[in-house]
């Protein structure tokens, strides 16, 4: 459902973040994208989003190659695409359910289907309760789950969690870190770029491993490492 | 396409930063209701002007306004003004008749002329009526020359430069208008800029989710196309309270002018403005979102 071919993205006077990287996610995976800061991670996430172009390579999502997409494309290869960040990312004057409500506002879902749905992804991250109040009355841990579900509310074939954990504490990183297999094992293919070692090794997931650009690593039931 | 009811977003996202930037909507609303008011000014000049040129030219009459006189004198004068070669007809308009027209031509709104009836301010006149509109020069030069006439009324020669003040107000109308449309502009662009600043984190959220770039456009063009029409409407009604009350005054000031009526003038230059307004809005708007918003 998803692949690089000899992927390579340079800045202009600046490293060359990605060098030729060659991936294939098949649908359904779970994996780890694990690498020191600057190994090209979030490069990598850009270039899934088509945030940025590669300088070559290809890239295909769901059978289309990304990098031939025009403009008004775009965002419909990212309603296909459901995303958390490290900071979460959500809007402080707006309640919970109108943060999750505003990814389907967006795609101009009905009314009907969006409290529907909403209701549906809120209880799913265990905030029903909470759907009325602001972010800013939530800990770190509620609101990436708030985020979460605003990522999920579109149903979209994959996640890209980019250090989703990076915020929170360990305890709370383990309930996000749940969901997210939660809503894998659903079928949802889930890409986790991540530096918790304690995570990675204790799931035993396939671990991609980047550094300096490059992929250095591809394993199955891969750990950490470095 | 965007679905009509993803509009109310729309509406809802452009009124809450009409409101956030209260100054800056009061500013871009002010200077867009100051050149439409402007241009509006102008225009109703310029037609009122026209009309006058265009009844005059139509006329083949002329009016001779007396002094005072015994009807000796007036009868005297009648046949006299008959005598003139060219004239066809001399009818007599007493001041009472005068009176009688003036309350006719103001119809409806002729309350405010009660207080003048016991005082009528009105003279009596000959109304004059030629053969053929070229002999009124030479006709009007001869009625002057008679005793008792106090006055002649009549057009020709200036009708051209009625005509010429016409298009100098239109000019300048214009003119000033688009000065102050462009400075308009600017402001509302800028207004637009605070506000695709205030929501750069929303636009954020929005392209990652995927949003289309129109979806993201849409308040921002609603926001600058309700600050043009927020203001073109102030500045239409402003000139529709100013022009009836200013007709309403003049009229007894210099009652022989034909004052345009106020409708449907008034409200085909409403939505002349109107779509200036709107224009100017997402013009203004446009030029921001070009800018700040498309990557």
């Amino acid at each position: 459902m998803l692949e690089l071919r000899k992927v390579t993205k340079a800045y202009p006077n600046g490293p060359i973040a990605l060098k030729d990287v060659s991936l294939a996610v098949s649908q359904g995976e779970f994996v780890f994208v694990v690498g020191q800061s600057g190994a090209g991670k979030t490069t990598l996430t850009k270039l899934l989003l088509r945030e940025e172009k590669p300088t070559s390579g290809q890239i295909i999502i769901n059978g289309r190659d990304t990098t031939k997409m025009k403009s008004r494309e775009i965002p419909y290869l990212r309603r296909s695409i459901g995303v958390v960040f490290q900071d979460f990312r959500l809007m402080p004057n707006w309640t919970v359910e109108e943060n999750v409500a505003f990814a389907m506002v967006v795609v101009e879902a009905s009314p009907r289907l969006i409290r529907r749905r909403v209701a549906k992804v809120l209880e799913l991250v265990g905030l029903s309760h909470k759907a009325k109040q602001l972010p800013g009355k939530l800990s770190g841990g509620e609101q990436q789950r708030v985020a979460l579900a605003r990522a999920i509310a579109n149903q979209p074939a994959l996640v890209i969690a980019d250090e989703p954990t990076g915020n929170l504490d360990p305890e709370t990183a383990w309930g996000i870190v749940k969901l997210l297999l939660e809503i894998n094992a659903a079928g949802t293919t889930m890409l986790m770029v991540t530096h918790a070692k304690q995570i990675v090794d204790s799931l035993r997931k396939r671990v991609v491993a980047l550094d300096s650009g490059s992929l250095v690593r591809d394993e199955e039931r891969g750990e950490y490492h470095g | 396409m965007v679905k009509p009811r993803t509009f109310g977003y729309f509406f809802q996202s452009a009124g809450s930063s009409l409101v956030r930037n209260s100054w800056m909507t009061l500013a871009s609303i002010g200077t867009v209701a100051v050149a439409l008011l402007v241009l509006g000014v102008f225009m109703l000049l310029a037609v009122n002007i026209s009309a006058m040129a265009a009844q005059v030219e139509q006329q083949v009459e002329l009016t001779a306004h007396l002094a005072d006189m015994s009807s000796q004198e007036r009868t005297r004068l009648q046949s006299e003004l008959e005598a003139i070669p060219g004239v066809v007809e001399v009818s007599l308009v007493t001041r009472e008749e005068a009176w009688q027209r003036l309350l006719e031509w103001y119809g409806d709104d002729r309350g405010f002329l009660a207080g003048w009836e016991e005082d009528n301010p009105l003279r009596e006149s000959f109304e004059i009526r030629a053969d053929a509109a070229q002999r009124m020069g030479e006709i009007a030069a001869q009625v002057k020359a008679l005793r008792g006439v106090a006055e002649v009324v009549y057009g020709r020669e200036i009708i051209e430069q009625l005509l010429s003040i016409t298009r100098m107000v239109r000019l300048v109308g214009i003119g000033l208008m688009a000065g102050l449309a462009l400075a308009a502009m600017f402001i509302i662009a800028n207004t637009i800029r605070i506000t695709v600043f205030a929501r750069r984190r929303e636009i954020g959220i929005m392209r990652y989710i995927g949003a289309t770039e129109w979806f993201v456009r849409w308040p921002f063009i609603i926001e600058g196309l309700a600050l043009g029409v927020v203001g073109a409407v102030i500045s239409a009604s402003v000139l529709a309270w100013g022009y009836y009350f200013a007709v309403r005054a003049l009229v007894v000031a210099i009652p022989f002018w034909p004052f345009a009526a106020p409708w449907p003038l008034l409200q085909q230059l409403a939505l002349v403005l109107l779509g200036l307004g709107a224009l100017i809005g997402v013009c203004g708007s446009g030029m921001s979102v070009r800018r700040y918003l498309d990557v």
